[in-house]
């Protein structure tokens, strides 16, 4: 039985998936649950599992390759014995192949190593080996056509910009070359505007400095979600809860950092008041029991906002261990859907960075966001966002408030640090 | 205003000037026209000037050529393009051909005005570009109208011409909205530049080529280059120096048009440029046309026939991809 | 029936007889090319016909010299044309079927079957329109009666009430198929009967070619309709120059010969003094000596020149737009 493999639905807003890499390679063997295949969808890198075990028998899109949610990406023999015969079968042609080449790998060579001479002789690169202009190009020039393609120093057919690539090129050092293409500037142009026989890494810096050209720097998929999602998010209707906490009375414990205390009140908080458990979905609210709260974590000028789920059952200490292992899967790129999807309130901490307070976006499908800034003299400035259509004002300050008020509460303080240590 | 608002405007305003111009044609009258192009007209004018015929094309084109003959200027709709064939020889042998045949002696300043094109599952009989016909016959204007801004103009300088000229519009343009840009000085002779570019010239017409202006920003953004879209007005005579110093710019040439892609108008066009640029070029001429199968009344096959603006996009990008840009 | 109109009805129809019978001689010679389709015998129609018919729109088939000489047009310039020459009524680019001259309202020369009898209603509607009453005459062959052409161009002409004279002229044959073999029934006028007025008559007999037309003339012209006359006639030529013409027996063509339209109008015209033999003799030696120049014209004109090949495709005021 051939099963197939198509783009999955890795998320809720999921149109197209893009092969990151293939697991697997045809003919392998593979588990079932196992995984056979990296997915890069809206939000994250993750990996797909198959759903039967067989021969991964043939990949129909290629590593790089993006396509449409439940397109058929591979199929799978689930009759083993079929599919191993199949294999073996190759694995003997293959075989066969080596041990022929090793017999004659010398003799090869040597056939081959002559064949190309008398090639070198014999080839005549046909009349169509480059486009008219580029021919006339070439003429111009004077570029032998059919000697750099010889060479391979010109692709067949040859193009215009080719011709001109390589007779630009000589005007340049390689260093020079280097840093012409992250500027993706023309060497046409370039060594029109220099004018120098010989173009070096120093002349080409200055000329980028002297012109202030820009470096083109390609968007990443992961942020041009994160662009798509915050588009998204403009369409929320915001008003902001600007507060001060008292952060001084915080006990120290070891591997417990103020991101972590902060996740487990906001938690706790959250649990006496529904509404920011609360999603929107059309004409009704989803309210969910548990605290589910999304943290803000930077890999690399990347963003991505993992979920730690269930703040209000988990200690400090289970609350590091999640935080740490999800900022650990991020800089692998190895979030998964689980990973992603789920809160309702939202956090970010910029503290590290000395800033005084701060705004943050609410992402799509959140209550609202806490945005935390440094501490001073035990002090910290807190800028809650919040999301009118789900909570108004009222409400909102009296959570605000609750949270507040927590910190100043050294039982319920010291109660959190027992369950520690 | 919309599109079929412009013919009518152009029309209307030249029946005003000028009491030789009649419309005659299957509908056109009482009715209103099919598609609604000569509404209002014959209330204006009267059923002497717009003239109700019996479903006969042949005759419908045989009476235009009389009354040009006896002194008036008439504009003969045809229904549809696909029924211009039952007055195939009226056009070909007769309103092309009198005037060289009588030593100029005899001018016919008739006006054949035809919607062409697939539109929504009308089936084979009902869907066809024939513009390939036309353009091929000596003794025809052949104008196409892609905006409101060529139906207008285009019209009017068709009925003013003493030259019998096609016309011929969009079905699916006919609904469109759009406006009239005014021009000083138009001639249907110059192709229209829409979009200025340097790395791909596009050439299309009608219904074609607001699908091509569609994805331009896509085939751009993918092939990291700039397209330079012409449409054309009249494609016989073809404005071929202003085409051929596009593509000595661009070196790179695409003609899209509805018809099917064996013996196409394409081909004439890509002729022309080659005969005129060839050693100009960076990448053999793409051509974009319908299947080569009659049209499907199924929608799917129907839009697998023809090229929409996705296919458009594709073919220009794999296109580009493999010949060097 | 006055003596001039005789006199001129024996002119003419000499004129086209010698005209006609030189041509083919000039065919066999070669210095007329393509197809050349003679009226030998059906001179009685053509010009009965257009003498009939005066002022107004002509439009005819491609077997149209006769009527063309009829109409006025000089034999020296219809012969040029004959000979493709620059000097011909269509500047040697139209040919023996296609003679055309607005100054005489002459429009063809269609060498389509049929497809010029809508041309004869559209210029019969501009007239109209123009407040122009004056008649328009289309005349056909009997194979044109079974064509598309014809039944919507009656069709038209009858709902839009425009003056046409539909002259058949049945010779019995389109090129070698017996009209009652091409059609359900030989009287062709019946085709039409229920449209408008229609008349069968002897197209051999030139008076009553002539008066019927003339009565039709102003029926169309008061009545602002048409009309239909079937005029039955025999061609002694094949069908054109490269027809055999066996598909007619010598009988046949016998009995039709005896009925010839010259000799037929000598007789009556003699017997009733509408004619002379000196007349006769006068207009045999003009008409011989008319065609003889004409020849010598046309052999003597130039080529067209090869610039000539793009002229009259398009109007003056376009040309310098084709690129």
């Amino acid at each position: 039985m051939e099963y197939k493999i198509t783009m999955p639905q890795l998320t809720d807003t999921m149109e197209t998936g893009k092969i990151v890499r293939w697991l697997k390679k045809e003919g392998d063997y593979v588990q079932e649950n196992e995984p056979v295949v990296e997915v890069e969808t809206d939000k994250a890198v993750m990996e797909v599992p198959s759903f039967r075990s067989g021969i991964l028998k043939k990949i129909f899109v290629e590593e790089g390759e993006e396509v449409p949610v439940g397109t058929q990406i591979a199929v799978i023999e689930t009759d083993v014995e079929k599919g191993k015969e199949k294999s073996s079968h190759k694995e003997e042609i293959s075989k066969d192949i080596k041990e022929k080449h090793k017999e004659s790998k010398e003799e090869l060579e040597k056939k081959v190593l002559e064949q190309i001479k008398q090639e070198e002789e014999k080839i005549e690169l046909p009349e169509s080996s480059a486009s008219p202009s580029a021919k006339k190009l070439a003429k111009e020039l004077g570029i032998d056509i059919k000697k750099y393609q010889e060479q391979g120093l010109l692709p067949v057919p040859a193009h215009e910009k080719d011709i001109k690539e390589l007779f630009y090129k000589n005007f340049f050092t390689k260093e020079a070359l280097e840093i012409l293409q992250k500027y993706n500037l023309s060497l046409e142009e370039v060594v029109k505007q220099i004018k120098k026989e010989k173009i070096s890494k120093k002349d080409i810096l200055k000329f980028i400095q002297n012109n202030n050209i820009p470096q083109i720097v390609p968007i990443s998929d992961v942020q041009k979600r994160v662009i798509e999602n915050l588009q998204r998010s403009i369409s929320i209707p915001v008003f902001h809860i600007y507060e001060e906490i008292k952060t001084g009375n915080i006990p120290d414990i070891e591997g417990i950092t103020l991101t972590v205390w902060l996740i487990k009140i906001l938690g706790d908080t959250m649990q006496n008041h529904y509404r920011t458990r609360a999603k929107l979905e059309g004409d009704i609210y989803k309210v969910y029991p548990n605290s589910n709260i999304c943290v803000a974590i930077a890999v690399e000028e990347e963003l991505f906002v993992p979920v730690i789920k269930n703040v209000n059952l988990k200690s400090l200490k289970e609350i590091a261990d999640d935080l740490n292992k999800l900022k650990e899967k991020a800089k692998q790129r190895k979030l998964t859907l689980e990973d992603l999807t789920g809160s309702t309130f939202s956090l970010s901490n910029l503290g590290m960075f000395n800033i005084l307070s701060f705004d943050a976006i609410i992402p799509p499908e959140r209550v609202g966001i806490v945005a935390i800034g440094t501490e001073i003299r035990g002090k910290t400035k807190i800028t809650f966002s919040f999301d009118h259509r789900i909570i108004n004002g009222r409400e909102a300050a009296i959570f605000v408030d609750e949270f507040k008020n927590r910190f100043l509460d050294k039982d319920y303080l010291n109660k959190l640090k027992k369950e520690v240590v | 205003m919309l599109y079929r608002e412009a013919l009518n405007k152009a029309m209307d305003e030249m029946m005003e000037k000028d009491p030789s111009v009649v419309i005659l044609g299957e509908d056109v009258g009482f009715y209103g026209g099919n598609y609604k192009v000569t509404e209002g007209l014959y209330a204006k004018y009267g059923r002497k000037r717009v003239i109700d015929t019996p479903i006969a094309e042949n005759s419908i084109v045989g009476t235009a050529i009389g009354m040009a003959i006896g002194g008036l200027r008439p504009i003969a709709e045809i229904m549809t393009v696909n029924f211009s064939l039952l007055a195939m020889d009226q056009i070909v042998n007769q309103l092309a051909k009198i005037r060289y045949m009588s030593g100029g002696k005899i001018v016919l300043p008739v006006v054949i005005r035809m919607p062409q094109g697939v539109a929504k599952q009308l089936a084979a009989q009902h869907s066809q570009s024939l513009e390939r016909f036309f353009a091929s016959v000596p003794g025809l204007r052949v104008f196409v109208a892609s905006d409101a801004t060529t139906a207008y103009y285009g019209l009017k300088y068709a009925i003013t011409t003493d030259d019998p000229v096609i016309f011929l519009e969009h079905t699916l343009l006919y609904p469109e909205k759009m406006e009239i840009e005014e021009e000083k000085n138009f001639s249907p002779y110059r192709a229209r530049i829409k979009k200025e570019g340097e790395g791909i010239t596009i050439v299309s017409y009608l219904k074609m080529l607001h699908d091509t202006l569609k994805v331009v920003p896509i085939i751009e953004k993918e092939l990291n280059t700039t397209c330079e879209v012409i449409d054309l007005c009249s494609i016989n005579p073809l404005d071929i120096s202003t085409i051929a110093n596009s593509v000595k710019k661009t070196k790179r040439l695409v003609v899209i048009t509805e018809e099917p892609k064996t013996g196409s108008y394409a081909n004439e066009i890509i002729n022309k440029v080659l005969e005129e640029v060839f050693y100009e070029l960076d990448a053999p001429p793409l051509k974009i046309g319908s299947e080569d199968v009659p049209t499907p009344y199924n929608r799917t096959l129907e839009l697998a026939s023809i090229p929409t603006p996705e296919k458009i996009a594709s073919l220009i990008i794999k296109w580009g991809r493999k010949h060097g840009i | 029936m006055s003596k001039s109109y005789a006199e001129q009805f024996y002119y003419l129809m000499k004129l086209g007889r010698v005209f006609e019978l030189r041509a083919k001689e000039e065919y066999m010679k070669g210095n007329i090319g393509g197809f050349l389709h003679l009226a030998i015998g059906e001179e009685a129609v053509h010009v009965g016909a257009v003498l009939g018919f005066g002022k107004g729109d002509i439009f005819v088939h491609y077997r149209e010299h006769v009527y063309a000489l009829a109409r006025g047009m000089e034999p020296k310039y219809v012969m040029a044309e004959l000979f493709g020459k620059i000097t011909g009524v269509s500047k040697g680019k139209g040919g023996s079927m296609h003679l055309y001259d607005p100054k005489f309202n002459f429009y063809g020369g269609n060498a389509i079957v049929g497809a010029h009898l809508p041309h004869a209603v559209g210029a019969a509607y501009a007239r109209k329109y123009t407040g122009d009453t004056t008649g328009v005459l289309a005349s056909f062959g009997d194979g044109a009666t079974n064509s598309g052409n014809f039944f919507e161009a009656i069709n038209m002409a009858a709902t839009w009430q425009v003056p046409v004279i539909f002259l058949c002229e049945n010779n019995y044959y389109a090129i070698g198929t017996r009209v009652d073999r091409a059609s359900p029934f030989a009287d062709l006028y019946k085709k039409a009967k229920d449209y408008m007025p229609a008349v069968q008559i002897d197209g051999m007999d030139v008076f009553e070619v002539f008066e019927t037309v003339k009565k039709a003339k102003e029926y169309v012209e008061t009545e602002g309709k048409p009309y239909f006359i079937e005029a039955l006639t025999y061609r002694y030529e094949p069908h054109s120059m490269s027809d055999t013409g066996d598909y007619r027996s010598p009988r046949e063509l016998k009995i039709a010969k005896d009925k010839d339209p010259i000799e037929n109008l000598k007789k009556k015209g003699l017997e009733k003094g509408l004619l002379t033999q000196e007349y006769i003799k006068f207009v045999d030696d003009k008409v011989q000596q008319i065609v003889e120049e004409a020849v010598e014209f046309a052999l003597n004109s130039p080529e067209p020149p090869l610039e000539e090949l793009y002229n009259d495709v398009f109007c003056e005021v376009c040309i310098d737009v084709i690129s």
